[in-house]
């Protein structure tokens, strides 16, 4: 047996205003099941990942009127938590625990009238003790910590600005072409480098947008997803490895992340190489973080990966076509879901002016805290074995 | 040049030893007598082979820096903040230590370069470890 993506549900994202986490994830795990051509009552499973604000959880069954959920549970692997999803509810159809698993990601940051930065303004926690000291000198929002990370990649590899710069342009020039996209107007190098210094050296174009919303997927078996409304997107291979960054000298923090692990876990599982890879659908958080997961996925060499983006690999007409939606940078920004939902699009064919010609085998990543955690799927429209 | 603006901290039971030593310059680090290894302040067990033993034990004071972010000035709300320099420094000991690296030219940061902490104390809070670029 081996499981399969057959629904995928997302409600209207962005600056979306008076509705809860819960709310978006009731209508986003409805249009996915309306999706797949199921009934709610068909779900006899259920994952919850919370975004930051962590206002929705496995309480989340009761908002959906189900009865006799075989699996519930809040996943929080922060960014890497919709692979982790996928994963966990593979294995419960593989286990026969369930038999239709739905996935879904749903948070509510921004408020009306108030700035993006405002949503997530870093960790609240008391200033007590010497493990605030971080948080006191000032390493706090997203930002600023992705920030020293991307500094230790350019210091060592000698990664510039321009080359982060080639990374949200991409982005903008697949995103142009998804009618879904928060952010679709054309984008020059010049613009990035103009765009304000948020931290340096990250600008405000490299980062990724603040959106409300939610966006669900509908797991079940291979089996049952032919008989199913959609094409179904077969996963065929997974992975995780968190690095466990310690605040030491041997750290790699910045230079090498959990995709160098679980990358290479996944294709194996999956029985691809990475050169077999038609399709990168990347967690773009920062320009950074699609850099420095190209280069541990094994689609350049390390220290390579300023180079290979400026060359035009990623961008439509590219070599390696990624973040085909336009990503976290250009698109919305639903954690993981994210590059979950643009792959099966991508792998159903159903993306219209976007749609890549190859797209039989689909890598997808998920990265959490600050390159803490990470989560790898290998997605294809063809059952494993084809 | 930059300035410092942390903010303010407070001590817990297992942070009072820090604390005391920095009020007077000195800094703690956590130590493992069995491993004679050194974690960084935060530390319950040790950063290398997860020892149970640790205790404070005094640090050099001196390190290098591995990697810096500069937040930039702004003006909200009429109310002006500088740029702030913050940098990761490996200590000599081989534990990070993650702190503002005031009054220090930008421009003139450079993986390696040689740091020595030092203390400041915001108001309402305990002394805060700082680093001087020298």
């Amino acid at each position: 047996m081996s499981a399969a993506i057959v629904g995928l549900g997302m409600t209207e994202m962005g600056k979306v205003y008076g509705r809860t986490a819960t709310q978006f994830a009731v209508e986003a795990i409805s249009r996915a099941a309306e999706d797949a051509g199921l009934s709610l009552a068909d779900i006899d499973g259920l994952y919850v990942n919370p975004g930051v604000k962590n206002d929705t959880d496995l309480r989340l069954q009761s908002a959906l009127q189900m009865r006799d959920t075989r699996v519930l549970a809040t996943i929080q692997g922060f960014g890497s938590s919709a692979g982790q999803m996928v994963q966990y509810a593979a294995m419960a159809i593989e286990a026969g625990m369930a038999d239709v698993v739905a996935c879904v990601y749903a948070d509510a940051p921004l408020k009306e009238g108030k700035r993006s930065s405002d949503a997530y303004p870093g960790q609240a926690r008391a200033m007590v003790g010497v493990g605030s000291l971080p948080f006191a000198a000032g390493l706090k929002a997203a930002p600023e910590r992705y920030a020293v990370a991307a500094r230790r990649h350019m210091e060592t590899y000698g990664t510039t600005s321009e080359q982060f710069g080639a990374v949200a342009v991409a982005a903008r020039q697949w995103a142009a072409m998804n009618p879904a996209a928060q952010m679709r107007d054309p984008l020059t190098l010049e613009d990035h480098q103009a765009s304000r210094m948020i931290a340096d050296p990250l600008r405000l174009l490299d980062c990724c947008l603040v959106s409300n919303g939610a966006v669900a997927i509908i797991v079940t078996s291979a089996d049952r997803a032919a008989t199913l409304r959609q094409p179904p997107v077969h996963v065929w291979g997974w992975g995780q490895a968190h690095p466990g960054y310690v605040q030491h000298r041997d750290s790699q923090f910045g230079l090498v992340t959990g995709a160098a692990k679980s990358g290479p876990d996944a294709l194996k599982m999956a029985g691809v190489s990475v050169d077999e890879v038609d399709l990168r659908q990347l967690y773009d958080c920062f320009t950074f973080t699609t850099l420095v997961t190209l280069e541990d996925y094994g689609f350049c060499a390390k220290g390579e990966g300023g180079e290979f983006v400026a060359s035009g690999a990623l961008a439509p007409g590219g070599s390696h076509p990624t973040n085909t939606g336009g990503g976290e940078l250009s698109s919305f920004y639903m954690w993981g879901m994210t590059p979950l939902s643009e792959a099966v699009i991508q792998a159903r064919g159903q993306a219209g002016e976007r749609q890549v010609d190859r797209h039989d085998v689909v890598m997808v990543s998920g990265n959490g805290g600050v390159l803490d955690f990470h989560s790898t799927l290998i997605l294809s429209p063809h059952r494993k074995g084809r | 040049m930059t300035t410092v603006t942390l903010a303010a901290v407070v001590r817990d039971d297992f942070s009072a030893p820090f604390f005391e030593a920095a009020a007077e310059g000195r800094l703690l680090l956590r130590y493992s007598p069995s491993q004679d290894t050194w974690s960084e302040p935060a530390a319950l067990v040790c950063s290398t082979t997860q020892a149970a033993d640790l205790e404070w034990r005094e640090a050099a004071g001196t390190g290098h820096l591995v990697t810096w972010t500069v937040k930039p000035g702004r003006r909200r709300d009429d109310v002006v903040t500088p740029d702030t320099v913050i940098g990761i420094v490996e200590l000599d000991e081989g534990p990070w230590l993650s702190v503002q690296l005031p009054e220090c030219d930008p421009a003139g940061l450079a993986v390696g370069r040689a740091v020595r902490i030092g203390f400041v104390q915001p108001e309402g809070s305990e002394h805060l470890p700082v680093g001087h670029v020298v």
